[in-house]
């Protein structure tokens, strides 16, 4: 891994939205290094911060929110410095494009699928109406659109959501994109079209060669695409590492919740596991672990001072106490050792989160 | 498909009007006295003095408004014997002996007796059924005009044909011989350019004001002065007159001014007057205010919402809230001492006329006040509304800019609500502004319904309520046909063909 480039590297970002008179930390602190053509996948509970993170990489921060510390070098640019819609020419939706949650609400319903395809065409190759019909034809074959040219002038409503994610797709890669930042791309849809739909991103990341970024809270889809993971919580990156280092060897106690709660790991007839307590207020400063309050393995120091990043192997980091060397041993939750057998059997062959290769 | 969903649409319209009308022929001919027609009436005071011929001159209005039927001797005596005969003249002196069989014949009939409080003569009357009523005014509502509108008995030689002509001033027409008008469609310089007789509205007459005029004609003629001009007659003179020649009616007997102008019978020529009529001056008012409406409320509410929370934005708030919150009379009045104040301009409608534009001026800038709060609150709503829209953000991430991204995404979406109401307001301009109109003393259309409403012009009533409700379903209908063009998802054809 260490040997693969760097395309895009987030160091200490700091994002503060203003709510009234106060000011919401939802980002504090996120250094991140994309590799190219890798699947980074992020997690975390709602409110953690996995999609705002992410938006700094567009400039997409509703206008109440502000990067107000850290950097994104992006093909030797600072994303975070530029601001009107001129200086983002050619890297949002050409070079960095994003998929969102919610197909049926992504389209613009009262144009036809054509003229949304071609628009970004024409608006970033600099092309004529004629050739962007065509590619965008072509893309929409692509992404499997059965008979796309006669489907071309057709509108969104004309489509069932799943038809319609695969537009957005379309819309997304019809500019060839470096980054693909997948905003929890399959979660509107139903179970059949999710494995569909992360199927296709594969696919189409095999064959235009871009980097992924997925934001989820489906640790089934995590497992399944995923190269990397980064584990978000408050505001904050708490553990990062390889798909298999994070399932088979996590570090951080949140992650073990996290991991605990997967519904597939419940036995019948117990109560599902879950993270009690809610997630800390990020209009408060946060001392110590924003997880310390709810998480039962938590040491003393956990309330006061803020864990640094331990290293625990080249490409897998923790930020958690418990890594120190002073720290007592702990043993991680039942639920989650043999995962490996666990996992393996979800994504096999019969399995839930079996997907076609 | 599309057809049938439009043929259901209009039955469904036609049925409602149908609904409307017997609610309002039951509201105003049951439910208020029918002694009231005569509040204003001064004939019925002149006749105070006449109890006789006062009883009979209400019978005869009731009559003649369709409240009931109504007999009397001298009508009865007429039908039994020749004019001028002894045998009449007998008839008719009070006390006669046909009066037994007057009162059998009618209390047969089922007519209520009544005896005259001097004379004792009886007369007979029957209340007309409400249903009735409805029915009849729905089928005399529409009036096709047929070479044998003149009386045959009168003028049995007249030659009665359709045919191809010229009007006086030289535009195509196709003339009738024996019809009402003598010209049924003929072409002109004004607008529409195209008119024609064939066809028109009977919507009853008005009674007791506008006494016994057309209702349609009260409000659809042109008032004020008569507008006199030199005019080419169809034997080649020349006069100056105000006549209107292409809308002559017939006339059964002429008198010797008639015969000087005329070469036949078509001699009730209407009068051109210099002012627009009471529809005429509420449209042309309405439709200034409606642009001025429009072409400031939208693209200031366009602004408000793109410096959203901004100066503009809370600018226009102020000014929203104003029209809101403050009694549309206060800031008429407001607006009418600002604008004599400052600008001189005129107070009353009348001061200088329809012709000059000042006139015009503070009636339409008074009338547009509330629409352009209302348009402007609307557009930055809607317009805010798909600001926020998932699209929209899609389209931003989609690396499209702001520009674009409003010209594309927000306003076409943002528009097909406000475009659906165009029509209506368009269609609501004729029905008129009572405040503006009562404050600037316009002669619109206004008034017409309160004014209606306090004189028991019951025709009056019925007649605008017919025109109102019209009007509004042809608006709601066309802005429904408007939006199937700007939005593709609603189709006014059937449901089950959006998959």
């Amino acid at each position: 891994m260490a040997e693969k480039k760097i395309i895009l590297s987030a160091k200490d970002i700091e994002v503060k939205f203003r709510v009234r008179d106060n000011y919401l930390n939802a980002i504090r602190g996120v250094s991140l290094d994309l590799y190219d053509g890798e699947t980074f996948a992020i997690v975390g509970e709602s409110g953690s911060g996995k999609s705002v993170f992410t938006k700094t990489f567009t400039g997409m921060l509703e206008s109440n929110g502000q990067v107000t510390n850290g950097s994104v070098m992006y093909n030797g640019k600072d994303l975070t410095k530029l601001t009107t819609d001129k200086d983002w020419e050619g890297i949002r939706g050409a070079k960095i494009a994003t998929i969102f949650q919610d197909p049926m609400t992504s389209l613009n319903p009262i144009r036809t699928i054509g003229s949304q395809i071609t628009e970004v065409i024409v608006k970033h190759q600099k092309v004529s109406g004629e050739e962007a019909k065509k590619q965008a034809i072509d893309i929409m074959n692509r992404v499997g659109i059965i008979d796309a040219a006669k489907r071309f002038d057709e509108y969104p409503f004309q489509y069932s959501g799943g038809m319609r994610q695969r537009i957005v797709i379309a819309i997304a890669l019809s500019c060839h994109p470096e980054i693909l930042i997948c905003d929890e791309p399959t979660t509107a849809l139903d179970v059949t079209i999710q494995a569909q739909i992360i199927d296709l991103i594969k696919e189409l990341q095999k064959e235009f060669k871009f980097t992924t970024v997925y934001i989820t809270h489906d640790l089934g889809v995590v497992a399944n695409v995923a190269d990397r993971v980064g584990v978000m919580y408050g505001g904050q990156i708490v553990e990062i590492g390889n798909v298999e280092e994070i399932f088979y060897e996590p570090a951080h106690p949140y992650t073990w919740a996290l991991l605990s709660s997967l519904p597939q790991l419940g036995v019948k007839g117990q109560d599902l596991s879950y993270i009690a307590g809610t997630p800390p207020s990020l209009y408060n400063v946060i001392k110590g672990d924003a997880f310390a309050p709810r998480n039962k393995y938590a040491l003393k120091i956990d309330f006061e001072q803020e864990p640094p990043f331990f290293k625990i192997t080249d490409t897998h980091y923790a930020k958690t106490w418990l890594l120190d060397p002073r720290a007592p041993k702990i043993e991680k939750p039942e639920a989650i050792r043999n995962l490996h057998e666990k996992i393996a059997a979800m994504t096999s062959k019969g399995g839930a989160y079996y997907v076609e290769q | 498909m599309e057809k049938g969903y439009y043929f259901k649409r209009i039955i469904r319209s036609v049925i409602s009007i149908l609904l409307v009308i017997t609610i309002v022929f039951v509201l105003v001919y049951s439910l208020v006295p029918r002694d009231r027609i005569f509040n204003s009436d001064d004939t019925l005071v002149k006749l105070g003095g006449k109890p006789d011929e006062r009883l009979q001159y209400q019978m005869r209005t009731w009559q003649r408004l369709g409240y009931i039927d109504y007999e009397n001797m001298s009508n009865y005596c007429a039908s039994l014997y020749d004019a001028g005969s002894d045998a009449i003249n007998a008839c008719n002196v009070a006390g006669a002996k046909e009066e037994k069989d007057f009162v059998e014949k009618y209390e047969g009939q089922g007519y209520t007796i009544q005896y005259l409080p001097i004379s004792h003569s009886p007369i007979a009357s029957k209340d007309r059924p409400i249903a009735l009523r409805v029915v009849e005014w729905f089928r005399s509502l529409i009036y096709f005009d047929t070479p044998g509108y003149v009386d045959k008995e009168l003028f049995p030689d007249l030659e009665r044909k359709i045919y191809f002509g010229k009007t006086p001033t030289g535009g195509l027409a196709i003339k009738c011989s024996g019809c009402e008008h003598k010209y049924l469609l003929y072409t002109d310089l004004s607008f529409p350019f195209i008119h024609q007789h064939i066809l028109s509205l009977n919507l009853g007459q008005s009674y007791p004001t506008f006494d016994s005029l057309q209702v349609l004609n009260v409000i659809s003629d042109s008032q004020g002065q008569e507008n006199r001009t030199e005019t080419v007659f169809e034997d080649g003179h020349t006069e100056t007159s105000a006549y209107k020649l292409t809308a002559c009616k017939w006339k059964n007997t002429l008198d010797k001014l008639d015969r000087n102008k005329f070469q036949d019978n078509y001699a009730d020529c209407a009068i051109i007057k210099k002012d627009p009529s009471m529809m005429g001056i509420s449209f042309i008012m309405g439709v200034i205010a409606l642009i001025l409406a429009y072409g400031l409320g939208l693209p200031i509410g366009l602004l408000m919402s793109k410096s959203k929370g901004g100066i503009a934005d809370k600018l226009g708030m102020v000014y929203i809230i104003f029209i809101i919150s403050v009694p549309s009379l206060a800031y008429i009045y407001f607006f009418k001492y600002l604008g004599s104040t400052f600008f001189h301009l005129p107070t009353a409608f009348p001061t200088y006329g329809v012709s000059d534009v000042r006139s015009w001026i503070l009636p339409c800038i008074s009338l547009a006040l509330p629409s352009i709060a209302s348009l402007m609150l609307w557009t930055r709503r809607y317009m805010v509304d798909q600001m926020n829209s998932d699209y929209v953000k899609f389209a931003k991430a989609k690396g499209l800019n702001q520009t674009e991204i409003y010209k594309k995404h927000i306003f076409r979406n943002a528009i097909i609500p406000i475009a659906q109401g165009i029509p209506s307001s368009l269609a609501g301009c004729i029905t008129g502004a009572i405040i503006t109109e009562s404050v600037y003393s316009v002669g619109g259309m206004g008034k017409m319904l309160p004014d209606a409403i306090n004189s028991y012009n019951n025709a009056m009533i019925i007649a605008l309520a017919f025109l109102y409700t019209t009007i509004s379903i042809i608006g709601v209908f066309l802005g429904d046909v408007i939006i199937t063009w700007i939005d593709p998802r609603i189709s006014l054809a059937n449901k089950e063909e959006g998959r």
